[in-house]
């Protein structure tokens, strides 16, 4: 997938809005494969819905989302199935872990899917963002702050053509924030992939190629 | 283990599964059974000699208060056998011949005690004989004769008259090792004959011997060939058939009244088959209802781990999997032990058939296992499809 293009695109929630002033919502706007992108957002303006809607988990919305040029409100599930397989991954807000499972697990079950790690990368990431002692603790029992770098892990499992991270460094102090930045940006240069971050405030330190506001 | 089991199999809930479980093993096992039964009791009617076995009927005219004062014949004319031979109903006709000359048989039990009467016989031709035995039939000029008795007048002895005497009760074997001693007279002769009883019949209720001593006989002492028959057996293609009744009603003739009851007590048994096995559907099909409505409550428990599943790349048919893959399991589970209790239950009874009924050939077990394999396919088809419709209703966020 080389681009996505926002074409008007608007949640329902806001159609009845009068002044609403968006770089996003209601404009046409590409986002292009290799690039970095960040969105700044205040609450309430449709940060995660955005995400939602690009991931194809909601329909709540008025003008169209195209993938290449199609239209994703015609995609087919078997079509969602392979995208969330090989092109688009996402570190949602509420990151989606499985307390049952214990840290590594929740990393194993989407790696099981994609076999796309090594289970070496896998170790240094966890060394890296500082979490090796916590691999086999049961996610429930992890700080938040811990699980977010679990879930950026798992949302690197995968190859991708975009990821979205939204609001990924919330919970983090500033060296983790920045390693993760590391990780981050190289593995989507490595796969020349595109990267769209979320932030309702502190953000991380990266050479953005546009910011803008939601 | 398999990680997204690990997740899945959360908020089992043992109890219900296991209440699934009984529930669809009693109902599977009932129509298994009800099956299995249904064939193993159509055997016995088509088991020789059988009391069910309701093929063929004895006809003869009525005998009323007229026929006695005119003295009008009792016996079937030649157009009208052609007539009966003719109707659709009518496989094979045979006539009863009735001897021409006198007979006086006497039964010697030991030393003081002996019966002696004056009596009868009749023959009909040996295909109907229902007897299986190879001392059917009589050499020219031999002075043995096989003769079969009805069983009811064994039965009369051994419970009537011996019972009330404190005589010695009778058994087949014994009674065929006794010999009778047979006086025929007629026609200016007179001889001397040894009976051997070489069966008992259900079918016929008469004193038969072989059709080609009783034609030797006819000619030799009463110089006649051929009598007109009294009485006629048919083997009919089907004993219900409404047309028989109407056939016989119209023609003032009258059959054994037994034989037709006989097709009425298959015909009630064949009822109460069904209603067992429309009992056990309805046990299926409650069972199925648990079945669902677990696996909805347990999908609708982790809907949120099945979501999740969902966006980090999964499948809807692989999260769907365990579930379904759970639900037929169980069904085969059932099925197999379903085939253990019907076969545990079907030694028993098949053991008092076959004591009953020594020629009885066991039927395949066949239409049963066919009946509870396309039921297993059908009903874990059904899982299949719910479970997967289930987890597409998450998929599209629609509840």
């Amino acid at each position: 997938m080389e681009s996505i293009i926002l074409k008007h695109t608007l949640p329902k929630v806001f159609a009845q809005v009068a002044d609403l002033r968006s770089e996003v919502w209601n404009q046409e706007l590409a986002f292009e494969k290799g690039k970095t992108y960040l969105v700044e957002a205040n609450s309430g303006t449709g940060k995660s819905s955005l995400c939602s809607y690009i991931f194809g988990y909601r329909k709540d919305y008025e003008g169209q989302i195209l993938f290449d040029g199609d239209d994703i409100a015609k995609f087919s599930t078997r079509q969602w199935v392979r995208i969330r397989q090989t092109s688009l991954s996402l570190l949602w807000q509420e990151l989606r872990l499985f307390p049952e499972l214990t840290a590594i697990e929740n990393v194993a079950i989407k790696n099981k899917l994609t076999s796309h790690q090594s289970s070496q990368q896998i170790d240094e990431w966890f060394d890296m963002l500082g979490i090796a002692d916590r691999k086999h603790a049961k996610i429930g029992r992890m700080s938040f702050g811990q699980q977010q770098r679990v879930a950026l892990i798992r949302a690197l499992c995968q190859p991708f053509d975009f990821i979205f991270v939204d609001e990924p460094i919330s919970h983090l102090d500033d060296t983790n924030s920045r390693i993760v930045g590391d990780i981050l940006t190289h593995e989507a240069h490595r796969q020349g992939a595109g990267v769209i971050i979320t932030s309702i405030g502190k953000h991380i330190e990266l050479n953005y190629d546009k910011i803008l506001k939601l | 283990m398999n990680l997204v089991w690990k997740l899945l199999r959360q908020h089992i809930s043992i109890p219900q599964f296991v209440g699934f479980f009984f529930a669809n093993l009693v109902g599977m096992t009932i129509i298994m059974l009800g099956i299995q039964f249904y064939t193993d009791t159509q055997a016995i009617y088509e088991t020789e000699d059988s009391f069910m076995k309701a093929d063929y009927l004895i006809v003869n005219k009525k005998i009323s208060s007229m026929t006695t004062i005119t003295g009008k014949s009792s016996s079937f004319t030649r157009p009208e056998i052609q007539d009966l031979e003719s109707q659709e109903f009518v496989e094979r006709l045979g006539m009863f011949t009735s001897s021409a000359y006198d007979v006086k048989a006497t039964f010697r039990l030991d030393a003081t005690t002996s019966f002696s009467t004056e009596m009868f016989f009749e023959s009909v031709p040996d295909e109907f004989v229902d007897v299986k035995t190879n001392d059917w039939h009589y050499e020219q000029g031999s002075r043995e004769v096989p003769i079969i008795l009805p069983r009811n007048y064994l039965d009369l002895y051994n419970f009537g008259y011996a019972q009330s005497r404190n005589m010695p009760k009778l058994s087949e074997g014994i009674l065929g090792a006794i010999r009778l001693n047979i006086e025929l007279s007629g026609g200016g002769s007179r001889d001397e004959y040894e009976g051997t009883i070489v069966g008992f019949s259900s079918r016929l209720n008469t004193i038969l011997v072989p059709q080609n001593f009783m034609d030797w006989a006819n000619e030799y002492y009463a110089g006649t060939k051929t009598k007109t028959p009294t009485r006629l057996i048919i083997e009919v293609n089907n004993p219900t058939d409404e047309r028989i009744t109407t056939y016989l009603q119209d023609n003032l003739y009258e059959t054994d009244q037994d034989k037709l009851d006989a097709s009425k007590q298959t015909f009630i048994l064949r009822i109460i088959v069904a209603i067992v096995m429309a009992v056990g559907l309805v046990i299926s099909i409650l069972a199925f209802y648990i079945l669902m409505l677990s696996v909805y409550l347990l999908v609708e428990k982790n809907s949120t781990k099945l979501e999740n599943l969902l966006l980090i790349g999964y499948s809807p048919s692989r999260v769907s999997m365990p579930y379904q893959l759970l639900t037929i399991g169980l069904n085969l589970l059932v099925l197999v032990i379903a085939f253990v209790i019907m076969m545990a239950v079907r030694n028993v009874y098949l053991e008092m058939f076959e004591s009953f009924f020594p020629d009885f050939e066991k039927p395949s077990v066949l239409p049963a296992v066919l009946t509870g394999g396309v039921l297993f396919i059908i009903v874990s088809i059904f899982n299949v499809i719910a479970i997967k419709s289930k987890v597409m209703s998450i998929w599209k966020r629609k509840d």
